[in-house]
This record gives C-alpha cells, structure tokens and sequence, in this order.
C-alpha cells in the first residue's frame, strides 16, 4: 500500500531531489542551467517543503521554502503527486517575473530527469546514458530509503529496528551514500562514509542496474559474492526490508 | 594450516541458482547464513559423521553449527541410527500410526517436568503455531506477547509487518516486550487486561548479531505469577536450546514451570521430529484443535527419539555438554587475548555466542569467524553456536589451534 505523504516525500526529497546530480552528470542539463540564477521551491500543505536553488551552472536542494524566488505551494501531497505524474499543472503563488524558467529550462530539466528514470531499453544501450540513468537511479533509490524509513507506516516499523550509526551503500566503482541512523530517523548523505557500521555494495554499475530493474534475485547475487554486505548486518537487513518497499512507491 | 577451497561448492550454487530459489534460501544459504565474506565459506556438504562434516570439495570442518542445533549426539551416533533403522525395517509412513508414539509420547512424559502430554509433529515452526492456536482456543483471546529479538519460526505469526509476504492482519495481535523487562510486561498486561493469550519466549535471549542474555534473577519466576494470575497460557519455545540444558526442559533449569513448551533439533539427534508438551488443562484444548501433516506420524523418527533422549538422560548430556563449551570458550578466549582481542563468549556454553568487542561494527568478528572457516572450523558470524557429544578433547585442541592462526591472521592486518 502506497501512502500519498510518504509518496509526496520521495518525489520532492527523491525524485526532484536527483536534479542536482543530473546537472553534474549530464552535460545537457548542466547546459540548461548555464547562466541561470533562480530558486523554486515546493510548499505541499501536510507535507514536504524544499527548494531547489539554481546558481553558478549548479543546482542544490535544501529543505524549506523560505528564501525561494518562485514558490509552487500544493494544496495536499496528492495534489504534489499529480505534479510528478504529470496530472497536475502547477500555479506559483510568488515569483511571476521568473515564470519563464519554469515553462522553459526547468521543464525541460524535469523531462531529461524523467528520460533517465524511465529510459527506454534501447537509451540504457548507450554506456553514457547507462552510466548517467543508473547513477540518478541509485541517489534517488538511496534518498527514498530515508524517506521511507521516516514517513511509511511500515518503514517506520523497520527503522524502529534499526540501530544508531552509519550504513555505506554502494556501487563499486560508481556512486556511494551514507544512510545516517539516529533514534531510528534516517538522514541519506549522498557521498560515501568515512567510518560506517554496515555496508552493502554492488559489484558493478550492470550488477546494480539489474537488481534496480528486478532482473537479478538479490538473496543469490549475495550468494554469488555479487552484493557485498558485512558489518552489523541487522542494519543493512532491515535497511534490504525499506529497500523492498521503494519498489511500491517507485515502480 | 590449509586454506580451504571450494571450486566444487561454487559449481554446485550456479547450478542451484538456476533451478532453486536464490540457490539455497533461508538460514543455511549464504545471505541469512552472513556469510562473510561468501568465499570463506563451504555452499555444499557432501557428509558427515561424529563432530565433522565434509563439504563437496573434500574438506572437513569441525562443525558448531551442528546444522543449527540438531545434531547433540554427533552425527551418525550409532545407537540412534540402529533404532532408526530397525524401525524403518518394520515400517515408518503408514496409514495408522505405529505404537512408538506412545512410547516416545510417554517417554516425554516421563522426562520433561511441564509435560502431561505430547503432541507432534515436524518442525521448530509447527509446535510453536500449535502452541499459540492452542492458546487462544484455551483463553478464547487474541493478544501474543513476543520478546524482542525473538525467534519462533517462519510462519506469519511470527514474522513482523516490514517481512516481504506479511499482511498487517498477520501480526496485528503481537505485543513486544524487551528481554528481561518485566515490568513493562507488566505494562501490557495493564494496557490489554483479559486480551492476552500468550506469553511466548526463548528460556533466554538468544538473538542474533549480539551477546545472548541470560534471565536476570527472579524474571521467569515473576512471568509465571503474572500469566497464572491473568489467566494467559505461557509458552516456553525450547526449539533451539532443548535439551542442551536441561533434560527435564529449560524451564525447569531456569526454576518454572511453563504450560506448553516447543522441542525439535536435538529431540532426535538429526531425524525430523517435533513435539508440543503441555500440561493437562490444556490437552482438550490442543485435542480440539484441526491441526496434522503427512509425515506427522511417522515412527522412524520417533524410534530415533526414543534412543536419542535414553542416550542423553544415560550420559547427563547438558553437564557434558556445557564442559565442553567451557573448555572450548576458555580456549578461544585465551587465544583472543594472546593477540590482543577481547573476544566475549555469552548464553550457556553449551549454545555459547562469540562476539569480537574490540569493533562495534562487527567487521573484525566477521574476519577472525572467516579466518576460521576457512581452516575447518564451521563457526557462524551473526548465531550460537552448539556443541554435540562426539566432539573431542582433540577438536577442542585444534579448534583454538586455528582460532589462534586466524586471530593472528587478523591482528597482521591490523596491528595495534
């Protein structure tokens, strides 16, 4: 079962929080930004706030919506939800001047984003693309862990098992992140740990590709020392349980 | 000493991966089993005899796994295999059951302090199931009090609302408690007056990944007064530890007396068979119950039991027993301090749990474990351990022999 506030987290803080990688990956998008200084933020009533800052051929997100220029408030996380699902068409409530961004290069940002999330078979040929796709796919997979370990009823429910201390999540040769446990929230730092309590690594950026589209089975991939866990291993067990439900909301 | 190689085991698991799922799944597949690394360790058992098995690649390992606890006698002993095998002569699964039930029910009986009655049937996980229906057919209530970190199977019942396959309707009359914490089960039983059916737990803690807890003075003894007073059945689920403490049942070791208690693994030294022992107000309630297995029936295994719990009473099996988990862990923790690791051993010796405290991570445990392993120990990362009768001074010997190589190994890598 989905939950549309959980749901609303993982697209603000998950989705549209791979934006800024996007712009440090993908020469296309860092294009569309070139020049560009401007911030958006999304206030959703019930919900998550953030904003994305745009500066310097570079783009960041931060919590919040005080000091965006152009705010898109949402009337309920439902309403958000439509946003990402493309259903919903967005009214900003403050920084008209800036409208322009938003119809144009932030538009056309989102679709690249949506072209790397969901890529067609034949793109993930391309081993730019591949690289690219499975990279923004992990950082949103390993930011819509902590959102779910914080907001879904049953996440929450893994993450009360959860002890205090760090997890390394990572794909040899390829992107790393820190899944930060405290009081059983979870905080996802998207850059590989110095000192960390558990681990999870994948072989290979194709290894990973196929565990995230569901063609490999992750339990034999252990087996065949093709997913590396150690550490305290209830962590990274009950962390593999939150993963399980990112596949309800992302798929 | 010999570094192991398992090219055989590795053959073995791509061929399994292909026809069986995740290649070997549960607690003895390399996931659950935290095999850490995967390449320290054997997929594939080829066979097995006293304190040893032997892997496909041919070699022998020293086994404290005892496939996870079944194996009290040693494997092969011979007085159990020859009641097996003169009962498998006459018969096993057959449309009536044998008289061996009687006998191996009386036997129970006779042995087990709680017991007026048994009833049987295959795995850890059945028992435990018949033992909470039969609470709350006794009690007509809902509630199951759980101990966090708990383990009683692999029905729903038991697993938690995060388990792939778990509706929330599974697991939504389960209370949790932690370990040792009477008075917030005493909370519960506040908060949930006349709803609970059960109280479930391990005689004591032995959960994984962390030092196995025994109960502090006087817990059981106050459990009891609280479930007596509010009319909940208490369930002691003795799967694991049975018989590796106490004959008479581990309640009894402990100084209380449960109303149902769960046996399997060692029951028979190997051969499968579990069974439900409870005490006389709630026999009609399990009778009433619509509860049997194909194999439930079967007299081999009952035979095997029969020669498994006279050889155990015969040898004062847990003394023995937790010698020689003595002997072994004062071995292990004498060669941990020669190379400068505090390696703590907890719970009974005889289902002792080894931990490396000088990393709270765990990563320096999971190398001196693999180091071992690798040698011929079978020792696990994240579990207790068992100790069986046919191991020997002699295993003993060599077990610290290689956990003082492995220690060695593990402090060149990374010196004080």
């Amino acid at each position: 079962m989905k939950d549309a506030k959980t749901l609303a987290y993982i697209n603000l803080f998950a989705v549209l929080g791979a934006i800024p990688y996007l712009c440090d990956l993908d020469r296309e998008a860092a294009e569309l930004i070139q020049d560009k200084s401007v911030s958006v933020g999304f206030a959703v009533k019930g919900g998550p706030e953030a904003t994305l800052f745009f500066g310097s051929g570079k783009c960041r997100m931060a919590p919040g919506v005080d000091r965006c220029q152009v705010k898109l408030p949402f009337s309920s996380c439902e309403k958000f939800n439509g946003l990402i699902d493309g259903t919903v068409t967005p009214i900003p409530s403050k920084g008209f001047t800036k409208i322009g961004f938003l119809t144009g290069p932030f538009t056309k940002l989102t679709d690249r984003l949506t072209m790397f999330l969901k890529p067609d078979a034949a793109a993930l040929e391309d081993s730019e693309f591949f690289h690219v796709s499975t990279t923004l796919m992990f950082h949103v997979i390993a930011e819509a862990i902590a959102q779910i370990a914080n907001h879904d009823k049953v996440g929450m429910f893994s993450a009360s098992n959860i002890v205090d201390g760090t997890a390394k999540l990572s794909i040899a040769g390829g992107p790393a992140a820190a899944l930060c446990c405290r009081d059983h929230r979870m905080t996802a730092v998207h850059q590989a740990p110095a000192e960390y309590l558990s681990y999870m690594e994948f072989q290979d950026m194709a290894l990973a590709r196929a565990l995230f589209d569901g063609n490999v089975n992750a339990i034999a991939a252990v087996g065949l020392g093709q997913v590396r866990i150690g550490g305290q291993i209830s962590q990274v067990d009950n962390i593999n349980r939150i993963l399980d439900r990112v596949a309800v909301y992302l798929a | 000493m010999n570094i192991n190689d398992y090219s055989k085991s590795r053959e073995a698991y791509l061929r399994a991966c292909k026809v069986i799922p995740s290649g070997i799944y549960g607690h003895q597949g390399p996931a659950e089993g935290c095999y850490t690394p995967v390449e320290a360790w054997p997929l594939f058992s080829d066979r097995a005899q006293g304190s040893y098995f032997w892997d496909v690649d041919g070699n022998r390992f020293i086994d404290y796994m005892c496939g996870y606890g079944p194996n009290i006698l040693g494997y092969h002993d011979p007085d159990v295999d020859e009641a097996a095998r003169k009962q498998r002569e006459k018969e096993d699964c057959v449309t009536i059951p044998s008289t061996k039930m009687i006998d191996f029910a009386e036997l129970l009986v006779d042995t087990v302090a709680c017991a007026d009655w048994a009833f049987f049937a295959k795995n850890g996980n059945d028992v435990t199931t018949l033992a909470v229906l039969t609470a709350r057919a006794y009690t007509h209530r809902k509630k199951i009090v759980f101990f966090k970190g708990y383990y009683h199977g692999v029905a729903p019942w038991t697993q938690k609302l995060d388990y792939s396959g778990i509706l929330e309707e599974d697991v939504m009359h389960n209370l949790y408690v932690d370990w040792n914490d009477f008075d917030a089960l005493a909370e519960l039983f506040d908060c949930y007056k006349g709803e609970i059916a059960a109280v479930i737990g391990q005689p004591y803690m032995h959960g994984n990944f962390k030092d196995n807890e025994l109960p502090a003075d006087g817990f059981w003894q106050k459990v009891r007064k609280l479930c007596t007073d509010n009319g909940t059945v208490l369930i002691v689920d003795d799967v694991r530890a049975g018989w590796r403490i106490d004959l008479q049942g581990s309640d009894h070791y402990f100084g209380f007396e449960a109303d149902l208690i769960c046996f399997c693994k060692a029951l028979a030294n190997g051969y499968n068979v579990s069974a439900l022992c409870g005490k006389e107000f709630l026999k009609n309630a399990v009778s009433g119950l619509s509860y049997t297995g194909s194999y439930w029936m079967s007299a081999v295994p009952f035979a095997a039991g029969i020669a498994c719990i006279e050889k155990m009473k015969k040898l004062d099996l847990p003394k023995v027993l937790n010698e020689k988990g003595k002997k072994l862990s004062d071995g292990l923790v004498a060669a941990g301090q020669k190379y400068g690791f505090d390696l703590r051993v907890s719970g009974m010796p005889s289902l002792f749990y080894l931990r490396l405290a000088d990393d709270p991570s765990l990563m320096l445990h999971q190398e001196w474990i693999a180091e071992c392993v690798k040698r011929g120990v079978f020792f696990t990362t994240h579990h207790n351990h068992f100790i069986n009768y046919a191991l020997s001074d002699d295993d003993i010997a060599q077990t610290v022999a290689v956990a003082e190589e492995a220690f060695d190994v593990v402090r060149k890598r990374h010196p004080l």
